[in-house]
C-alpha cells in the first residue's frame, strides 16, 4: 500500500515541472523494493563524524536492520581542535571518541579492522583478515587520502621529518615535538593546498594557533604561509584577526605572489616556489593534495579527480548500485569538506537508507548545514555558517542563509564566539560518538 | 568523459513496460539530443562563428583542462593540449578561448610558431556562471580543432572570491624550466600582478570602476615573436601563462612583456638553454 501511494505521487510529480529532477534524484527509477531488503543489512565504512552519525542515526531510525561500522582505531581523534591541542589549550586525549555508546545504547556492531576492499556485484566488504561482511546497503565515509609524490619531493618518507599532521594522530604529536624543540627566533612554515581539500579554514586555524604558541613561548619567531590559492576560507576575518593578536608575527603569501609551492626538500626543511624562490624552515608543515580514502577507490566509485561524484539529495555514488557516500570523501561543492557537513549528510543518507529498506517514501527534500568555528586565539573566535538544499538537480547554498562572523565586533563578541567552538566540539562529539563532557 | 547515469537512463533495462519506464525513457531521449547538440557549441557564439567563416573544426581534436566544478569562477585553471605528436604542418597557429555565458564570450587569442612545440599551454580565466568553456585553433594547414568543457560554478560562503585590490606593481614575474631532459620541451611560466578591471564591477558608492586591462602578450627569443595574444576582460586577475620552448630552436634571452590598454608595458626576461 506504501508503494503505491509512492508512485501515484512520483507519476504525479513526473507530469509537473518536477519531474527532470526525480530523475537525477534516482528515486523514481526503481520499482518495487528489492527482495534482499528485507534482511536490512548496512556495512557502514568509516567511524569518523560521517560513519559514526550515519550508523546511530540509522539505528535510530530503524532498530531493526542489521548496521555495522568499520573502523580500525578502537579510539578515534578528531581533526577539528587539534590546533588548540598544538597551541597547549587542550589535552589530545579530550580528541577522542570511543564506540561503547554506538555499540551498547544503539546496538551498531562495531567491527575494529581495516576494509581492505570491496566486492560490489557480491554486496560485500572485505577485511584485511580476508573475511567478508554483506551487505544490502554500503555506506563509504572513508575521509581522505594523500596524493604522495604530486607536490615533488613530499611523499610518506618525508611526511615523518615534514609531518603533515592533516589526520589526527602520530602526526599530530610529531608536528607538537618539532615545535616544542624549536629554538626562539625560529621559522614555522606552512605549505597550504589548492582546493578542494579537508577542512578550508585548517591552515589558517592552525598558524593561527601556531602563533599563539609563539607568543606565550617562543616570542622571537615568525609564522610563513605559502599559499597555492589567492583567496582563502574567511579570509578578512583571519587576516584582521592575526593583526589584532599577533601584530606581524603571521606573513600570508599567496599565489599570485609566488606562494605556490612545487618542491619540498624534507630533509633540509626547503621549499622551492613556482617562480623558483626558496624558503628555509625551522619548522615545516605541509598540507598535501589530497584525494578521497582508499577504500573509495577500491570500490570503484571515485572518478577522475580523486574524489567521489554522488547524486546531490540522495549521496548515492554515481558509478556503483548501492553505494552511498558521505564526508570529506565527496564532490559535494559547495559544502566544505567538514566534519559538520560529513553529520549532517550522514543524516540524510540514513533517513535514505532506512526509508528505501522499509519500502517507504523517500525524503524528497533533505536539507544540509554546515557550521565551522575557527579559533584565532584562546578568547577570539570566529565562525562560517551556511544551509543547503538541491536546486534544480543541484546543490546550492540556500540563498539568504548563513555567513560570517562581522568584521566589525566587540572584544566581547570574539571572546563569546571561542567559547561556542568548545561547545560546538562537545556538541557534535556527543551526537557523533555520545561523548559527554567530563564533569 | 563518460556519463554513467545519463547512460543508464536513456537505456532502461529491456522487457520493462512499467508506465514510469516509458515516460523516463522519453525524458532520457531529450536529455541524449541536449548532450549531442552541446558538442558544437561554438555555433551559438557569433564571434566564433565569423572566425570560422563556414569551416567545419574537428570536434573533441583538442584537450581542454578545466576544473568540473569550481568554487572560485575568478580564476579558473585552463590548460590546451593537442596531443598526440604531430607534424610541423599540424601544429597549432592560432588558437581562440571562448566562455559563451559570461557577459562577453571572449577570453584570449594566441598566435603560436613551431619553437613552442606542440602548443600546449595554461592560463587562468573568469568564468561568472556554470557554462561550456570553448577551445578553436587552427593549424599551419589550414585545420580548425574544437574542444569544449563543461564547467559547474558554484557559489562558496566558505570559500571568498577573489577581493580585488587593484595593486599593480607591473613587475613580471617569470620562469624557464633549467633542468631539461633530452627531447623534453623548455617550461615556461610568467605572472603579472594586475587587477584586470572589467569595467563591470561596482565601488560600493555605486560608480563603476573603468576597464583596465592587459590587453596583450608577446615574447620574443632573440628579438623574434615565438609566441604573442590579446587578452580580453575574462583572463583573471593577476595573468598567468604556461607554456613550452623547444630547446632545438637552439635557446638564448626570452623576454616576455606584457602590455596594458594604457599603452604601459612591462617585461622580464629568461634564459632558454639548447637541446
Amino acid at each position: 500500500m506504501k508503494n503505491s501511494a509512492f508512485n501515484r505521487r512520483n507519476a504525479l510529480k513526473l507530469m509537473g515541472t518536477g519531474g527532470l529532477g526525480l530523475l537525477f534524484g534516482g528515486a523514481a527509477v526503481r520499482g518495487s523494493p528489492s527482495p534482499s531488503s528485507r534482511s536490512g543489512r548496512v556495512v557502514v565504512v568509516g567511524g569518523g563524524f560521517g560513519g559514526a552519525t550515519a550508523a546511530k542515526y540509522l539505528k535510530r531510525i530503524s532498530p531493526g536492520l542489521e548496521v555495522t561500522l568499520v573502523e580500525p582505531a578502537k579510539r578515534y581523534y578528531t581533526c577539528p581542535f587539534t590546533n588548540l591541542y598544538l597551541a597547549g589549550l587542550r589535552e589530545f586525549e579530550s580528541l577522542g571518541h570511543g564506540y561503547n555508546e554506538l555499540r551498547g545504547r544503539y546496538g551498531v556492531r562495531v567491527v575494529h579492522a581495516m576494509a581492505k576492499d570491496v566486492n560490489v556485484s557480491g554486496k560485500k566488504v572485505v577485511l584485511e583478515d580476508g573475511s567478508e561482511l554483506p551487505w544490502d546497503r554500503l555506506v563509504l565515509s572513508p575521509g581522505i587520502d594523500f596524493r604522495w609524490g604530486e607536490l615533488e619531493g613530499y611523499d610518506k618518507a618525508a611526511s615523518q621529518k615534514a609531518p603533515h599532521a592533516w589526520k589526527a594522530g602520530p602526526q599530530t604529536h610529531l608536528l607538537r615535538r618539532q615545535l616544542e624543540a624549536m629554538e626562539d627566533g625560529g621559522t614555522f612554515i606552512l605549505v597550504a593546498p589548492a582546493n578542494p581539500y579537508r577542512c578550508p579554514p585548517g591552515p589558517y586555524e592552525r598558524v593561527s594557533m601556531i602563533a599563539h604558541y609563539m607568543e606565550t613561548h617562543k616570542p622571537r619567531s615568525k609564522v610563513l604561509v605559502l599559499d597555492a590559492k589567492d583567496t582563502f576560507s574567511k579570509q578578512g576575518l583571519f587576516q584582521q584577526g592575526w593583526r589584532e593578536n599577533y601584530g606581524d608575527r603571521i606573513e600570508w603569501v599567496g599565489r599570485s605572489d609566488d606562494g605556490r609551492v612545487v618542491r619540498v626538500d624534507a630533509d633540509k626543511l626547503e621549499v622551492e616556489t613556482e617562480f623558483g624562490t626558496i624558503h628555509k624552515a625551522d619548522v615545516l608543515n605541509v598540507v598535501p593534495p589530497q584525494k578521497a580514502g582508499a577504500i573509495a577507490e577500491r570500490a570503484g566509485v571515485t572518478d577522475e579527480t580523486g574524489w567521489v561524484p554522488v547524486d546531490p539529495g540522495t549521496f548515492r555514488a554515481r558509478r556503483a548500485e548501492g553505494i552511498y557516500v558521505i564526508g570529506d570523501a565527496t564532490e559535494a561543492a559547495p559544502m566544505p569538506k567538514s566534519g559538520f557537513v560529513a553529520n549532517s549528510q550522514a543524516k540524510a543518507v540514513a533517513r535514505a537508507i532506512a526509508a528505501e529498506l522499509a519500502g517507504l517514501d523517500p525524503v524528497e527534500e533533505p536539507g544540509w548545514a554546515n557550521t565551522c568555528y575557527s579559533v584565532i586565539a584562546p578568547d577570539y573566535g570566529i565562525t562560517v555558517a551556511n544551509v543547503y538544499e538541491v536546486h534544480d538537480g543541484e546543490l546550492r547554498e540556500v540563498p539568504g542563509s548563513g555567513g560570517v562572523s562581522p568584521m566589525e565586533a566587540t572584544p566581547a563578541f570574539r571572546s563569546r564566539e571561542a567559547a561556542y567552538a568548545e561547545s560546538w566540539y562537545a556538541a557534535i562529539a556527543q551526537d557523533t560518538w555520545g561523548t559527554r563532557p567530563a564533569s | 568523459m563518460t556519463h554513467p547515469h545519463k547512460t543508464r537512463l536513456s537505456a532502461p533495462p529491456s522487457g520493462s513496460s512499467h508506465p514510469l519506464r516509458r515516460i523516463i525513457g522519453l525524458f532520457a531521449a531529450v536529455l541524449f539530443l541536449g548532450t549531442t547538440a552541446a558538442e558544437a557549441r561554438w555555433e551559438r557564439i557569433p564571434e566564433a562563428v565569423a572566425l570560422l567563416d563556414g569551416a567545419e573544426p574537428r570536434a573533441d581534436a583538442l584537450e581542454l583542462d578545466l576544473p568540473t566544478v569550481t568554487q572560485n569562477g575568478s580564476s579558473v585553471p585552463l590548460t590546451v593540449k593537442f596531443p598526440g605528436s604531430r607534424a610541423v604542418e599540424q601544429t597549432v597557429e592560432a588558437l581562440y578561448l571562448f566562455a559563451p555565458g559570461n557577459p562577453s564570450p571572449e577570453i584570449a587569442e594566441f598566435s603560436l610558431t613551431p619553437a613552442l612545440g606542440n602548443g600546449e599551454l595554461s592560463t587562468r580565466i573568469r568564468l561568472n556562471q556554470t557554462q561550456t568553456v570553448v577551445a578553436l585553433a587552427r593549424t599551419r594547414s589550414g585545420d580548425w580543432l574544437a574542444g569544449t568543457r563543461e564547467v559547474r560554478v558554484t557559489v562558496s560562503g566558505c570559500i571568498t572570491a577573489n577581493q580585488n585590490n587593484g595593486e599593480n606593481a607591473m613587475e613580471p614575474r617569470a620562469r624557464a624550466n633549467n633542468r631539461v631532459r633530452p627531447g623534453q620541451l623548455v617550461d615556461v611560466r610568467t605572472l603579472l600582478r594586475h587587477p584586470m578591471e572589467t569595467g563591470l564591477r561596482e565601488r560600493d558608492d555605486g560608480t563603476v570602476v573603468p576597464e583596465r586591462i592587459i590587453q596583450s602578450f608577446e615574447a620574443r627569443l632573440n628579438g623574434e615573436t615565438i609566441l604573442s595574444a590579446r587578452f580580453h576582460r575574462a583572463v583573471a586577475a593577476n595573468p598567468y601563462l604556461l607554456f613550452h620552448v623547444d630547446p632545438r630552436t637552439g635557446g638564448g634571452t626570452l623576454e616576455l612583456t606584457w602590455t596594458e590598454d594604457t599603452g604601459d608595458s612591462a617585461s622580464a626576461t629568461v634564459e632558454i638553454p639548447s637541446a
